[in-house]
């Protein structure tokens, strides 16, 4: 039932610069009959299968893409990403200035920026949902990239008596966070943060309307109490938004319903109906894609062949291409993974074409560099992690460590389909090329989460990230020496690491930045701090009838195009 | 996860048999019913033990994610606060009790803001429908082939029948679901140019039910096949039943009030537990049809470690399985008249 091996919490990603029609943000010179050659009002009807219920329908406490998937559609940010992921663009805010020692961010928000229901957008709106995301005792999930050095005053989020309203208070009237008129939000920062624009296209970041949160609790309440905090999010009548969308009717566990909002200020969308499914399985998916009743759905395993094979299919299918990577996950703090050039060997030894063809169907690609391609800062012109039977012998030789003492080693996976054959392969590969003979512990998840935080591992895979935005630091910080057993389960000791990304984080020049991640990456590669495996690639059927995708680098898992959908119509067919 | 199931109080061919007045056997009927509910106290709240020490030995926090990124320290602390987990477990479980023993079980880990009575409350009508629906396939269908097939064995009849039972039990659920899709979704989809083809997922009180309540009635029709096969093939070698035939009564009188009566006993306490787990769900069948029911719910719960839910869902199940056999225990009185309840 999970969505992938992994749940990311961001993820989505790259349209290889297929840089789709920049229908873009710029759609509000849709006319209220619909672009030329579209269907009629009635059949502007989209259906997504985004497989699994989002547990809540506050912004705030989305933290998987299956729910920021529908979050992003009804409520809107500050900026979004461009469609070929260079930059920001604006969302709710027109632009953004950035004061000279890079510690202030002042938001211009738009002058027709609109609430669903007609009132206007202002800058308390982001004060108040800002301060709601940063309130320990609504303990969002998604809150750390808000609160990590980043906004004044929130270092202490995980200290704050969250029992304590006075406590709270206090904290949250300490943030920098401020509206000095009706139309600026103002954020202040810990320390200099270059990735700060893309911290404000989050769906996390969303204005939220003080009066709705209120009376929907009956009054105001203390910020200690959840429960009144949460009342308004369940109710599609009070879920007041200001995204392109808004949500009419919400079935639980079967899917949710949402209708254009006529007073967004880039025009009312084409899509009348866009209706998000939560089917688990995949292959009921497939099957009601086949009858014409799902427009846009995520193929899976075995259906992968069949869609190929399919003369009609396979012209709607789309091979999309993440941000999210895999690795192996080495425990550096044990003999003989301490050893670098054992761990090269590991790396060496496998065939990641073989794996991506043969296992994998042939949807993701093999990647032996860190930054996935798309991301700014990809750069896969290092080969020491490539496949090379032979090298990978010889430094296992060269390392001194005995094949009786590495056969000790374990590899420790969780117990679902993909990541037992892909480890199989791993195993199979280290055997014929290495003479190895290592063991697979397979073990159910949440167990195997507490193993790897305990440091309680020899080798650890596929293990990988999903990017949260597209900007190197939300990568590079993964191998900080303050991330280990936090983001990082094998704690490399990479000498200079820290200092080199940290500077990166907080330089305004973009060139320097670029130049500094690309030498962190190949500190990386180089000491095999992991073993690099694959970039994961979603294949997905879209009918041919939806037109006007523009599918980001960085939409959400199995819902391309998410980002744009205000400008979507389904043609006459 | 349960309590007693396939618990009786039959005493069979009591020597000390007597007819009793009507009046006196419903009073005592009465007062044995009453008897057994209060008894369902003590047992929920052992389920509510056994279930709470598992679940919290079990590895892993509601709060480790199944991969990828995890949530930060600072996070995981406040989400403690805010559910209770930062007190000692023993102080959970009695906050626990006694907030359930008003009625209030709890908010889920999972759904931000919803009741653990509402998700329940929510999703059981769905499960409920499709699970009483089967099994009012599963009595008819099952017990009439069973009986059939004995009645005609060694027949081309009974080989069919059992033929069909041992598909039946044998066949997975998702197999057979995924079939009836491809064959009744997907093809009469595209041979009929979409016009006559069944939903493939959903719930609606019209043909999105076809499917999957066929696709649960299965395997139990199957099964409850071959039990009354077996019970009436016991029943037709008992002399009372040959002293019947002696008597020349015709086939239907022998068959109705002689041997399916008897019969029936074993069939009956069998179908029990049968009725409530179908009404509580099946995982399998409500995942390949995208059915919003608890049985999905349940097991979500559990992988996630939602404790109040699982909690819930499991103090409904013991409740729902208790007064099945409850049931069953009644109907004993009704099937056979040697049984008293006492």
């Amino acid at each position: 039932m999970h969505r992938s091996m992994f749940d990311f919490r961001l993820g989505r990603v790259l349209a290889v610069g297929a840089a789709m029609a920049t229908v873009a943000a710029a759609c509000g010179s849709t006319p209220a009959s619909g672009p030329s050659g579209a269907a009629p009002a009635s059949q502007q009807v989209l259906s997504i299968n985004d497989q699994t219920e989002p547990n809540s329908y506050d912004p705030g406490q989305e933290t998987y893409t299956y729910e920021a998937a529908v979050g992003r559609n009804v409520f809107e940010p500050l900026l979004k990403p461009k469609a070929d992921l260079s930059d920001v663009t604006g969302a709710a805010a027109s632009g953004y200035t950035v004061s000279s020692d890079g510690l202030t961010y002042t938001f211009h928000i738009r002058s027709n920026a609109n609430w669903s229901d007609g009132k206007p957008v202002t800058g308390s709106d982001f004060v108040y949902g800002w301060k709601r995301l940063l309130n320990p005792a609504l303990a969002a999930g998604y809150v750390d990239p808000f609160f990590d050095t980043n906004v004044a005053g929130a270092a202490d989020y995980g200290k704050v008596d969250a029992t304590n309203a006075t406590a709270i208070d206090a904290f949250l009237s300490g943030l920098g966070l401020s509206a000095p008129n009706s139309k600026t939000f103002v954020v202040k920062l810990q320390h200099p943060a270059a990735y700060f624009k893309w911290v404000a296209t989050l769906w996390v970041g969303a204005p939220i309307r003080q009066d709705v949160v209120e009376s929907a609790a009956g009054g105001s309440f203390p910020s200690s109490d959840a429960t009144k905090a949460e009342a308004w999010a369940s109710n599609a009548s009070t879920i007041i938004g200001n995204g392109p969308f808004k949500i009419s009717a919400i079935v639980p566990k079967d899917h949710v319903t949402l209708v254009p909002n006529t007073h967004y200020w880039a025009g009312t969308a084409a899509i009348k109906q866009l209706t998000y499914d939560f089917i688990p399985d995949a292959n009921t998916a497939f099957a009601k894609y086949r009858t014409g009743a799902l427009d846009i759905i995520n193929v899976q395993g075995a259906n992968v062949t069949v869609v190929r094979n399919d003369p009609k299919l396979s012209k709607q299918a789309k091979l999309i291409p993440r941000l999210t990577a895999f690795w192996m996950a080495y425990n550096t703090k044990r003999s003989p993974l301490n050893n670098q050039d054992v761990r090269m060997a590991l790396a060496k030894a496998i065939d990641r074409n073989q794996l991506t063809q043969d296992v994998l169907h042939g949807t993701d690609k093999p990647l032996t560099s860190f930054l996935p391609k798309g991301m700014l800062g990809y750069d896969n012109s290092d080969n020491a992690q490539s496949f090379d039977a032979a090298a990978a012998k010889q430094l296992l030789q060269k390392s001194g460590v005995s094949v009786a003492d590495l056969n000790k080693m374990k590899l420790l996976t969780r117990n679902t389909t993909t990541n037992q054959t892909v480890n199989q392969f791993i195993i199979q590969q280290w055997k014929t090329n290495l003479g190895l003979d290592i063991q697979l512990n397979v073990i159910d998840s949440k167990t195997v989460t507490k193993m790897i935080r305990a440091g309680n591992f020899d080798i650890y895979g596929p293990d990988g990230w999903g990017a949260d935005y597209p900007d190197p630091q939300d990568w590079a910080d993964i191998f900080q020496s303050g991330s280990c057993h936090a983001l990082n389960w094998g704690c490399p000791t990479l000498p200079g690491y820290d200092a080199l990304v940290q500077k990166a984080d907080a330089s305004q020049s973009a060139s320097s930045r670029l130049a500094d991640y690309k030498t962190a990456q190949k500190q990386l590669i180089d000491t095999a701090a992991v073993g690099f495996l694959y970039q994961q690639y979603e294949y997905d059927l879209i009918q041919p009838w939806v037109t006007n995708m523009s599918i980001t680098p960085i939409d959400d898992e199995y819902v391309p195009g998410d980002f744009y959908y205000q400008g979507v119509y389904i043609k006459k067919h | 996860m349960s309590a007693e199931v396939g618990r009786r109080s039959k005493r069979s061919a009591s020597p000390s048999f007597r007819p009793r007045l009507p009046n006196t056997r419903a009073v005592s009927l009465s007062l044995y019913v009453v008897r057994r509910v209060l008894w369902m106290i003590p047992v929920i709240f052992f389920v509510v033990l056994i279930t709470f020490v598992l679940m919290h030995l079990a590895p892993g926090s509601p709060w480790d994610k199944g991969g990828g990124r995890q949530l930060s320290q600072s996070v995981v602390r406040n989400l403690n606060i805010k559910y209770g987990l930062d007190k000692p477990v023993w102080q959970q479980f009695l906050l626990y009790v006694w907030n359930a023993a008003h009625f209030d079980f709890g908010l889920s880990y999972q759904y931000e803001g919803k009741t653990v009575a509402s998700l329940i409350l929510g999703g059981w009508p769905y499960t409920f429908t499709i699970g009483a629906l089967a099994f009012c396939l599963v009595v008819p269908i099952g017990i009439g082939l069973g009986v059939l097939a004995a009645l005609r064995q060694n027949t081309r009849t009974d080989y069919l029948t059992m033929t069909f039972a041992t598909f039946g039990a044998s066949f997975p659920n998702f197999v057979v679901g995924m079939l009836m899709i491809i064959v009744f979704g997907v093809l009469a989809y595209n041979v009929s140019g979409g016009n006559v083809s069944l939903p493939v997922t959903g719930f609606g009180l019209d043909d999105h039910l076809i499917m999957p309540v066929i696709t649960l009635a299965l395997l139990p029709t199957a099964y409850i096949a071959r039990l009354t096969r077996a019970s009436t093939l016991d029943t037709l070698r008992q002399e009372y039943v040959r002293t019947a035939w002696a008597k020349g009564l015709s086939e239907r009188l022998v068959v109705l009030r002689h041997i399916l009566r008897n019969s029936l006993i074993p069939v009956a306490t069998a179908l029990g537990p049968t009725f409530a787990l179908l009404i509580t769900g099946s995982v399998i069948v409500e995942t390949v049809f995208a059915i919003p029911g608890i049985g999905r719910s349940f097991v979500t719960a559990v992988e996630s470690r939602d404790y109040p839910m699982i909690l819930g869902t499991t103090i409904l199940f013991s409740v729902v399985i208790a007064l099945a056999n409850l049931v069953v225990d009644i109907l004993y009185v009704f099937i056979d008249p040697r049984v008293r309840l006492d």
